[in-house]
């Protein structure tokens, strides 16, 4: 187990892109250029559509290949903050192909920071998996950190 | 990044509701000292032993918590195994995360070789 997971149930990945800020960004907010690289190997995403504004709502379909045939996922959610060209946060959460929400779908949240560095664009992700908006989620790290050594032992 | 399957998310969905709570998230993080009585858990947090109760049976039904079976005391204990469901999904999550990342580097490099071609 990392330590990363178990402290604080999120998925920090810290990458730097040898690339321009502003082309980064286009990356994360035009809905074809994030169709081009978003999701796991081998899915494709056949359908994106981004109103990257506050309270602007994303919609995008993901297809993997099951031994079933392709399976189509929709996903849903809506920006809670923008600040070109270096911070986007966004809410996303399961949803049929109409956008309504799954029933068991929980609400989880992903930011990005951008910034730029001597050697291109630095990316912070950070995707966090408890329901961003439930009561007390702010002292989820202090009893993971007391948590994480009976975990480990 | 979605990976799911229907049974996997309604466990986690449990899990995630019952660390929902700054209280119960005290109660484990006690526990994760040592088994502890009702008692011994309402005190330094200040709670009546009906809410502390209240909050061990939300624990109990998401599996965090087992209670001991001696009538008087019933111990209770933290059981991490939830946890570690929720660690695991977020293993897969960075999976998921990482190979989009490649991509994503992947595009980059070649959109700019694209690019430095056309100004040639």
């Amino acid at each position: 187990m990392t330590e990363q997971t178990d402290a604080t149930n999120a998925v920090v990945i810290d990458r730097t892109f040898n690339a321009p800020l502003a082309l980064v960004w286009r990356m994360w907010t035009d809905a074809d250029a994030f169709a081009s690289w978003y999701g796991p190997t081998g899915a494709s995403i056949p359908f994106a559509e981004f109103d990257v504004r506050v309270g602007g709502h994303r919609r995008l379909c993901m297809e993997v290949t099951t031994p079933d045939g392709p399976m189509r996922m929709w996903f849903g959610g809506e920006y809670r903050e923008v600040e070109q060209p270096n911070r986007l946060v966004y809410s996303e959460l399961t949803t049929d192909e109409n956008g309504t929400a799954s029933d068991d779908s929980h609400t989880t949240e992903v930011r990005v920071e951008l910034s730029e560095v001597a050697n291109g664009t630095r990316v912070v992700m950070t995707h966090a998996g408890i329901p961003s908006d439930s009561p007390g989620a702010m002292g989820w790290q202090m009893a993971f950190d007391k948590l994480a050594a009976v975990l480990s032992a | 990044m979605p990976t799911r399957t229907t049974d996997d998310d309604a466990r986690l969905d449990e899990t995630f509701g019952a660390l929902a709570s700054a209280t119960r998230r005290a109660i484990l993080a006690h526990l994760a000292q040592g088994a502890a009585t009702v008692g011994e858990l309402a005190e330094p947090l200040e709670f009546s032993l009906p809410t502390i109760s209240k909050h061990l049976k939300v624990l109990e039904r998401a599996g965090l918590v087992r209670r001991g079976r001696q009538a008087q005391y019933r111990p209770c204990e933290l059981d991490p195994t939830p946890l570690r469901e929720v660690a695991a999904w977020a293993d897969r999550q960075r999976t998921t995360w990482e190979a989009s990342f490649d991509r994503l580097e992947q595009r980059l490099a070649s959109l700019q070789a694209k690019q430095e071609g056309d100004r040639r």
